[in-house]
């Protein structure tokens, strides 16, 4: 029983991550019917820069709380140009061209991205010590990562944010209106573009966050640290029904603590197997996701 | 028995085998460049990249015929990839020491190619239903767990891969398959089945009023596509002598996807171009060492800016030459005669969404030639009962007969079989394709020809390809619009689109056309016209026609039957005087006070009923 709640535990800090991440694809989703393939590296940028930021201030050296508030305060400032700058160059002209246009461009930026990272940071994994080590604690026989905790608080604590945002501030409506239709909305004078630069925005500090988060987690950083954790969150974000807030982060939860069960109980090298498994049985029942509203078409 | 050995299916054979003679040719230049030219060693590295585009194009035209032409979004390819390559190469190096005749290969990539398909099969049968991204996120899905399956197998070499595999691959075997799979899906795409795929990418829904099995035509293009990509495994792995799991993740698959997209959807060239672009583009940055991926995507990004419909867009190279044959004596399309009574007999239907019953206790009986018109007001139900009757929806309660046959649990395109066709209240053309093929799509379910007849190009497949080409240019002519024979459907006026889809609708030799509010949007002139227009097409096609029309001279004018939905109740039923003067009709169109109003002056004798 023991075994099963740290794998309980283990599940719920991994799926938060993919949650942060899975809200950011979902966002953009929603707004731009667009899947964001470089949102995976930009939560891996907000790791890196993480890094820098922690051997430029000595952060690594000696971790500290406010030293790790920084250190993510700037990864977020960071992946929030970074996300500007992504939809402003590779996304906003082909707005108007087919939708696979900018999901080959997302494409690009990852593999620009991942490859610029590679030139830049190298491509061995280097330790990553920004937050402050501290023992576990023990719950009977079940430990708690400090980076467990913290991330699990830090997660939730980002959520209600965000719904908070989403569905009780001027910004959120108009991100809701213009993703249930956004000719309607423009014609209803919401200003699209901001709007769909607020997503971009928002989406990659959640991602700077998590980015930070799961370094800490396996405390390592690498230019291609972001393409497993990447896809992993759109899966959750397509369990959870793509566009709809609260099953990303439903998403997220679900696949990691599937995740974690299988590779506790089963084998960690059928990991990935599972959780695309379930992904597939989910839509195959439910073809819009478990919180996702199917859509008729009209004849 | 005799017709099959006789003169007719020897010369489909011949005809057949001519129209692949130079193809065919072609293999002995290729073994002669591999002979004379490749295997010296100052070319190597050349040749190593010319094999590696002919494997890039042969998977970027297989994953073209489902992401471009069927318009389904697939980026699970380097999956099926993986099941050709492995399947053939364990059989490979447990294969015989020799193979000089290369039997066992050819051997073992058909048995790649057929664990390909199968595995297509097995992804796409129950995915295809889903759409859009949804599809796309599951056959990655699909792709990474083949990956972890061959990961985890021992008699796939698990993490570390196989080596070696015997290197008969080489640049004859690479090319021939590469020019055969440009041909295969060129072949494919220009017959009645090509258009069928098209159908599928434009819109659905018309597909399947226009009688094409979506589900299944969705179903064989990603089967074929898989099984090429099989192909391209097997020769992958037998040219580069080692096959590894890393080499079949998801990146590779969004490689092929970008070849696909970037080159045009839909366009082989396009893709057989872009597949050389995007092979050769990493080797040509080499000498940037570390940069060189960076570039790439930089320069993938910026192609993809300039150019977002990818570089030929849908068109082909050879569109740029003005090329057309047109030969051959049409066959008389084949009558059933008619036997039945009552062409529709819809009895008691009735159909709730969630509270709200949008028709109910609906019955209605359509003889063949008859022209009968439904009206309403707005809501009234009438599209739904046009929904039902094409069985866009099943109804709740009641049953409709269409030539006899209960149409319950039939498909759309099966309805359309039976002799119904329909056009749409909100035009539902094939916007991307010319009115010609709007019109040849609606042949489509008329056609027998197999699908390997039309990559053979057999005689049957000629034939009824000359028909269909007849049949529909007749068509156009019937509704005036031969003039815009090879316009785009999306860039007709609106009143010529509402008669083109009359023309697709007809295509299909119905027995009964559904008109969905077809004079909406049209003039005073237009309207007369129209008028005319139906009762010749009743003449013409002896059809009968079912009218939904807000226009009432028009409905008074044309139809010998009326029948009025209020609410989704029939309120009243009968010829068209009768329901001019029915009391329940005019208190539905102009509300009760008025109604009664009106019924006053008529009684004083101030207006004519």
């Amino acid at each position: 029983m023991a075994e099963f709640f740290q794998h309980i535990i283990n599940g719920l800090s991994v799926g938060a991550i993919y949650a942060l991440i899975a809200l950011g694809y979902t966002m953009v989703y929603g707004v731009l019917k667009l899947i964001n393939f470089a949102h995976g590296d930009v939560f891996m940028i907000g790791a890196m820069v993480g890094w820098y930021v922690a051997r430029w201030t000595g952060e690594s050296r000696t971790p500290s709380i406010p030293g790790a508030l920084l250190v993510t305060l700037a990864a977020m400032a960071a992946c929030a140009i970074l996300g500007f700058v992504i939809e402003r160059l590779a996304y906003r002209p082909l707005l108007s061209s087919p939708r696979l246009s900018s999901l080959i461009t997302a494409i690009g930026v990852s593999f620009f991205l991942e490859y610029g990272g590679q030139y830049v940071f190298g491509p061995n994994p280097r330790a990553f010590n920004v937050l402050p080590r501290h023992l576990a604690q023990h719950l009977g026989p079940v430990s708690l990562g400090y980076v467990d905790i913290v991330t699990i608080i830090v997660s939730v604590a980002l959520m209600l944010l965000l719904q908070r945002i989403v569905f009780h501030t001027r910004i959120g409506t108009a991100m809701r209106a213009v993703s249930y239709n956004s000719t309607v909305a423009s014609l209803m004078g919401v200003n699209i573009d901001l709007v769909i630069s607020f997503t971009f925005v928002l989406g990659s500090v959640l991602a700077a966050v998590a980015g930070i988060l799961y370094a800490s987690k396996y405390p390592s950083v690498q230019p291609l640290m972001g393409l497993m954790p990447g896809l992993k969150a759109f899966v959750a974000a397509v369990l959870g029904g793509i566009g709809n807030v609260p099953g990303a982060m439903l998403g997220g939860l679900v696949l990691g603590l599937a995740e974690q069960l299988v590779s506790g109980y089963l084998s960690s090298s059928w990991r990935d197997a599972v959780a695309f498994g379930i992904l597939i049985l989910v839509l195959l029942v439910r073809p819009s996701g478990l919180l996702g509203r199917g859509e008729a078409e009209k004849v | 028995m005799a017709g099959l050995f006789g003169g007719s299916a020897l010369t489909q054979a011949r005809r057949a085998l001519l129209s692949w003679l130079p193809f065919i040719a072609a293999i002995p230049l290729l073994w002669l460049v591999q002979h004379f030219w490749a295997e010296q060693p100052d070319w190597e590295y050349a040749f190593q990249n010319i094999n590696h585009i002919g494997i890039a194009i042969i998977l970027a035209v297989s994953l073209n015929l489902v992401n471009g032409l069927t318009g389904q979004f697939s980026i699970g390819h380097a999956g099926f990839m993986a099941v050709g390559g492995y399947v053939s190469a364990v059989l490979l190096m447990r294969g015989p020491e020799q193979d000089p005749y290369r039997l066992f290969f050819i051997a073992s990539i058909a048995a790649g190619a057929g664990a390909a398909a199968l595995a297509g099969w097995l992804v796409g049968k129950p995915s295809l239903r889903l759409r859009g991204d949804y599809l796309a996120i599951v056959t990655l899905g699909f792709g990474e767990i083949i990956r972890v399956i061959i990961e985890n197998t021992r008699l796939f070499g698990g993490a570390i891969g196989l080596s070696p595999i015997p290197r008969y691959a080489d640049f004859t075997w690479i090319w021939t398959a590469a020019i055969a799979t440009i041909l295969i899906t060129k072949r494919l795409r220009d017959s009645t089945h090509g258009r069928a795929f098209l159908s599928v990418r434009e819109d659905e829904v018309a597909a399947e009023a226009m009688g094409v099995d979506t589900t299944g035509y969705k179903v064989r293009a990603f089967v074929i596509s898989a099984g090429m990509a099989g192909v391209a495994g097997a020769l992958s792995g037998s040219f580069e002598g080692n096959l590894s799991p890393q080499s079949f993740t998801f990146v590779r698959s969004f490689e092929v996807v970008a070849m696909v997209v970037l080159g045009g959807m839909g366009s082989i060239t396009g893709s057989t171009i872009a597949a050389g672009v995007l092979t050769l583009l990493p080797e040509y940055l080499r000498a940037l060492a570390n940069l060189r991926m960076v570039i790439y995507s930089v320069a993938l990004v910026v192609l993809m800016l300039v150019r977002p419909r990818g570089l030929l867009g849908t068109r082909e190279i050879w569109d740029f030459l003005p090329w057309r044959r047109r030969k051959g004596a049409p066959r008389p399309p084949a009558k059933a005669p008619e036997l039945s009574e009552a062409l529709i007999d819809v009895r008691r239907a009735t159909i709730r969404f969630g509270g709200l019953t949008a028709v109910c206790d609906f019955s209605l009986t359509v003889k063949p030639r008859e022209l009968v018109a439904l009206i309403g007001p707005n809501g009234a139900g009438k599209t739904t009962v046009f929904n039902l009757l094409t069985g866009v929806y099943p109804p709740g309660e009641g049953t409709i007969l269409v030539r006899g046959r209960d149409t319950r649990g039939l498909a759309p395109h099966d309805i359309a079989h039976l002799g119904l066709a329909r056009t749409f209240q909100n035009i539902r053309l094939f916007r991307e394709l010319t009115a010609f093929d709007n019109v040849r799509l609606g042949c489509h379910h008329l056609t027998r020809e197999s699908m390997g007849a039309s990559v053979r190009k057999g005689e049957l497949a000629e034939v009824e390809e000359n028909w269909i080409t007849q049949r529909s240019e007749e068509l156009l002519a019937v509704m005036g619009l031969l003039h815009r024979r090879d316009d785009l459907a999306k860039n007709l006026p609106y009143g010529e689109q509402r008669r083109l889809e009359i023309a697709r609708a007809l295509a299909t030799d119905p027995k009964a056309l559904l008109l969905d509010e077809p004079a909406a949007g049209t003039n005073q002139k237009e309207k007369s016209e129209l008028m005319q227009l139906i009762r010749d097409i009743r003449d013409r096609f002896g059809v009968a026609i079912v009218l939904i029309e807000h226009d009432m001279k028009l409905v008074m004018g044309v139809s010998e039957r009326i029948l009025v939905l209020d609410h989704g109740v029939t309120i009243a039923q009968g010829l068209p005087r009768e329901i001019q003067t029915n009391p329940r009709v005019i208190e539905a169109y102009l509300g009760e006070k008025y109604a009664r109003e009106h019924a006053r002056q008529i009684a004083a004798g101030r207006v004519q009923p």
